[in-house]
């Protein structure tokens, strides 16, 4: 009789698979239940968004930035009207910049609430989610009452915002951050102490700080690693460097970490949503000589502008050659690095935590295949 | 002291249960009972009417189909002899809309909006083209407010001159006869899935291409819409 022996197998996780949060593949290498190794498959969601653009005039290029990455869409209209207004030295007026961080702030918050909610049930909790959407949905109906649109806001435009706020938008803002905030309490006591939480996610999928910066990770994942990074610090953009806040930094680069640091980040967001409130100027939205959808062009020229989204540094770069459309456009999403990371996480990990390092990355598909 | 934990847990929980007990449902029963939608929620793509001539606010000028990112907007109206433009067709597609509402704001005579109308689906893909008399009645009810510039001596004459062209439309006899519109809503439809199998494939393409070089031509539009 043969001795017992074992060999390694190869399996696929997805690409439609409900915890890999849209379309990836990831083709793992298995001693049992322990992954060896992890190769992650992109291009199932591939739109070419960055080519759709070459033949669109520049407004018309913001409504596919709200496909780019839809779960924060407002930082990717900004990003690239950041980027025109660079190119084009267009001065934007000072409520619409108020107007800006409120909703890229709020945008923040909603997107780390989804990911509280759809980590925990990753791992198996379910109340999490409904507690996350709940106070979510208070904010969506907030962008739903300015722009129309609960997802795909095309409100940030080059040049200012497309409408003004409603007037009864200042007081639901309000309520909605004195909701969530008093609402924190009650997502940490679910989970932070939960012995099933911890032990689901403590000491899992270690991310040091080198590796973090040589993959070129950015945002809450690089922060939990240790690496105090954020744009809005590091290289304010639009009028963040008037606010007060902080940015909190982790150091275990654990599962366990990634949650707690985006937990502490919407404290933050929430102290410039209501700053910002506060500061709200009166005044025009558009500069005086108003964006034409049709005929606006910016001289020649290439720019790169970068944001700090939810999920890292969002950046991209315009190539202008002085006509109505761009030449070329970039895009950089975070998620395609810290998706790139991710072999690296699954150091004796099994199969099972490993659902719970890809859910703590909070990829986003659309980001990473553009 | 077991028991006395577990009773005190018991309470505990059902204060908490009594807390929600009497708090209003959330969920609404949506056939019957429908969500307000948000004034501003743009929804499906319509065409406003004048509130008192019950005619088309649109004036023609293209503006809204070089504004929109996906080609879904087709507007056919050459001009005629006068130089006066005469609307064959206003079709807009809903396959292709993507409710980015740069129409609605391209338009500066209160022409088309996206309406917080939501119940449009339907069993045929090709239902979803609608034509210029579907638009029509869809924005029949939608409020809206009424920001044109009114020149009353202006306003008033092209309003009269467009009369007999507006009656060659369908337009102005769709609203008595609204009951009898419905019928010849389906029957509106046969003509514009013939023209679709084609429209997919080269739609993009084609008004991309037209729309380059009219850039510099209809400059007339642009610059009446900066004003």
């Amino acid at each position: 009789m043969s001795p017992l022996r074992t060999e390694e197998f190869t399996i696929n996780m997805g690409p439609h698979h409900p915890s890999t949060h849209g379309v990836c593949r990831l083709i793992l290498t298995m001693d049992g239940e322990k992954v060896l190794k992890v190769e992650p498959v992109i291009g199932y969601l591939h739109r070419s968004i960055e080519k759709i653009c070459e033949n669109r005039t520049y407004v018309q290029c913001v409504p596919l930035f709200d496909r780019f990455e839809y779960v924060t869409s407002m930082s990717c209209n900004m990003v690239f009207s950041l980027a025109v207004e660079k190119l084009a030295q267009i001065e934007v007026p000072e409520r619409a910049e108020y107007l800006r961080v409120i909703m890229l702030e709020l945008n923040r918050i909603a997107s780390h609430l989804l990911f509280y909610g759809v980590t925990a049930m990753d791992i198996g909790a379910l109340t999490p989610f409904l507690y996350g959407l709940r106070e979510r949905e208070l904010i969506v109906d907030l962008f739903e009452m300015t722009c129309g649109q609960r997802l795909t806001y095309n409100y940030i435009r080059p040049g200012g915002v497309s409408r003004d706020i409603p007037p009864e938008f200042i007081p639901k803002c309000r309520e909605a951050v004195k909701i969530i905030t008093e609402k924190m309490s009650d997502y940490e006591g679910l989970l932070n102490e939960n012995p099933i939480w911890k032990v689901r996610n403590v000491g899992i999928g270690y991310l040091s700080a080198e590796d973090a910066i040589a993959w070129g990770v950015s945002g809450p994942v690089a922060r939990a690693s240790g690496v105090s990074y954020d744009i809005r610090k590091n290289d304010p953009y639009s009028i963040y460097d008037r606010f007060d806040f902080e940015i909190p930094v982790h150091h275990n680069g654990d599962c366990y970490d990634r949650y707690l640091q985006r937990l502490a980040e919407i404290k933050q967001s929430l102290r410039i949503v209501t700053q910002a409130l506060d500061g709200l100027p009166e005044g025009e939205i558009q500069p005086k000589k108003k964006i034409n959808a049709i005929t606006f062009k910016p001289p020649a020229g290439e720019v790169y502008a970068r944001v700090e989204n939810s999920r890292g540094e969002l950046g991209t770069y315009v190539v202008s050659d002085g006509t109505n459309k761009p030449l070329r456009v970039k895009m950089r999403g975070g998620s395609y690095n810290q998706l790139q990371a991710l072999p690296i996480m699954i150091k004796d990990c099994l199969i099972a935590d490993l659902v719970a390092i890809f859910a703590s990355l909070d990829v986003i598909m659309p980001e990473v295949d553009r | 002291m077991g028991v006395l934990k577990d009773f005190f847990n018991l309470v505990k929980g059902m204060t908490i249960t009594g807390k929600h007990l009497g708090r209003h449902a959330v969920t609404i029963q949506y056939p019957e009972q429908k969500m307000e939608m948000f004034e501003r929620s743009r929804g499906v793509v319509v065409l406003l009417s004048d509130k008192e001539t019950g005619e088309l606010n649109c004036t023609m000028c293209m503006l809204c189909m070089r504004a929109c990112p996906t080609a879904a907007i087709q507007i056919d109206a050459p001009r005629d002899e006068n130089k006066k433009r005469v609307l064959n067709s206003f079709v807009i597609d809903n396959t292709l809309c993507c409710y980015c509402g740069l129409c609605e704001e391209a338009c500066n005579f209160c022409a088309i909006k996206m309406a917080p109308l939501y119940e449009f689906s339907t069993w045929n893909k090709d239902d979803l083209v609608w034509d210029v008399k579907k638009l029509q009645e869809m924005g029949r009810d939608v409020p809206y407010e009424d920001t044109r510039k009114k020149k009353p001596a202006a306003a008033d004459k092209p309003a009269a001159e467009k009369k007999p062209a507006a009656a060659a439309n369908p337009g102005a006899d769709a609203k008595p006869a609204a009951p009898e519109a419905k019928p010849a809503a389906p029957e509106a439809k046969p003509a514009a899935p013939e023209a679709k199998p084609a429209a997919p494939t080269e739609k993009p393409e084609e008004t991309k291409d037209e729309a380059a070089p009219s850039k510099a031509e209809p400059s007339d539009d642009d610059k009446k819409g900066d004003v």
